[in-house]
């Protein structure tokens, strides 16, 4: 894929991009965030208004998926949304690097919801009972089949979701680096520079109307793509937190109603 | 027709082996992977499609017959759009593994 990508302005050296580049992102957020909480006001104005839009949409998501029980969660999940939300962002700023459009850092953000969501229905519930949970609510027999069944649709999770935001990001990536190339001076605009006549009119015309199809659909499509995988991500963490918060309290729903 | 069909496609498939090999350069399976990764992709891209409007239509009929509902049926929507659309991803990702990743040595 670097053939057809422009490699980014800034590197250091020795470092992979995405790595640098993550590094950036940390570096804003977290400045932003202590510019923003340094001098804090009861009734706030400019930046920590802001930011507190911001985390009140979290909370907002977080109150209407898992209730009143999923408030201490809230870092957690806003962290993982505004990181993916600004890696998604800066893949689309020319000369930087979309973090998220990389493999590993997807899986890094994966692995950590995989492992928390885990570790949060340990504690909630107590190893034994989370573990006896896998295996649902069947007969005896079934138990063994289930609880493979079930370990594996766990481990696809992590899978999934690197998998989607990946596809997702590096898809348009390639989406927008193709109708570059159609477009620029090796394309349709070179065509209409080239000085003859058929090459002015035919390139002239279809160079503005790429040039217009870009500006008007893809990039706002792109950046409406970018909210909504970081949206998908956070959703999707909310539901498997929540799914190992209540696993027990619907597995004695489900007792009670068949007994 | 059906049997031109079938001939028309083994001629297809059998194109790329040809000029490989009078290319010299062995790598029969690299053509194969770029005409696995267009076919792969155009079906699962269009049985995708298929997938999301079923999807929407019934989201959009909730949401007509129950305004009030409409926020908790649009999240619920694109929910299962993003995992519709994950299955589609798989294909894209592997699609990206045939075409990009020079690594894979299949012959």
């Amino acid at each position: 894929m670097e053939a057809i990508e422009h490699p980014p302005i800034f590197r250091l050296p020795g470092i992979p991009d995405h790595v640098t580049y993550t590094w950036l992102i940390m570096v804003i957020l977290a400045g932003l965030t202590f510019v923003a909480s340094r001098n804090l006001q009861l009734v706030p104005r400019g930046l920590q208004n802001f930011l507190e839009v911001v985390l009140e949409q979290f909370q907002q998501m977080i109150d209407d998926v898992m209730g009143e029980k999923g408030r201490p969660y809230l870092p957690l999940i806003a962290t993982l949304g505004l990181f993916i939300l600004a890696g998604n962002l800066m893949g689309l700023v020319p000369g930087m690097v979309g973090v998220t459009g990389n493999l590993n850092t997807n899986a890094a953000c994966a692995l950590v919801v995989f492992i928390a969501y885990h570790w949060i229905g340990a504690r909630k519930q107590g190893l034994g009972p989370y573990l006896a949970h896998f295996a649902g609510p069947v007969p005896l027999a079934l138990k063994p089949l289930m609880f493979v069944i079930e370990i594996i649709s766990h481990l696809a999770r992590p899978l999934s979701l690197t998998l989607r935001l990946f596809g997702n990001i590096v898809g348009g990536h390639i989406l927008l680096a193709v109708i570059f190339l159609l477009m620029g001076l090796d394309g349709l605009i070179g065509w209409a520079l080239s000085g003859s006549v058929p090459g002015a009119i035919i390139g002239g015309i279809g160079g503005l109307v790429t040039i217009a199809f870009t500006v008007g659909f893809l990039y706002p499509l792109k950046i409406l793509v970018a909210f909504l995988q970081a949206f998908i991500f956070v959703m999707l963490t909310m539901l498997y937190i929540s799914g190992a918060i209540e696993e027990s309290e619907h597995h004695s729903e489900h007792h009670a109603e068949h007994h | 027709m059906r049997r031109s069909l079938i001939l028309v496609g083994l001629a297809v498939l059998a194109f790329p082996t040809a000029a490989m090999a009078a290319d010299g350069t062995g790598g029969w399976i690299a053509p194969f992977a770029v005409i696995a990764a267009g076919i792969g992709m155009a079906i699962a891209a269009g049985l995708c499609g298929l997938g999301q409007g079923r999807a929407v239509a019934s989201a959009v009929d909730a949401m007509a017959r129950q305004p009030g509902a409409a926020a908790r049926i649009q999240t619920a929507m694109i929910i299962g759009l993003a995992l519709i659309e994950s299955l589609a991803i798989y294909t894209l990702v592997i699609a990206l593994i045939l075409l990009f990743v020079k690594g894979i040595n299949f012959a």
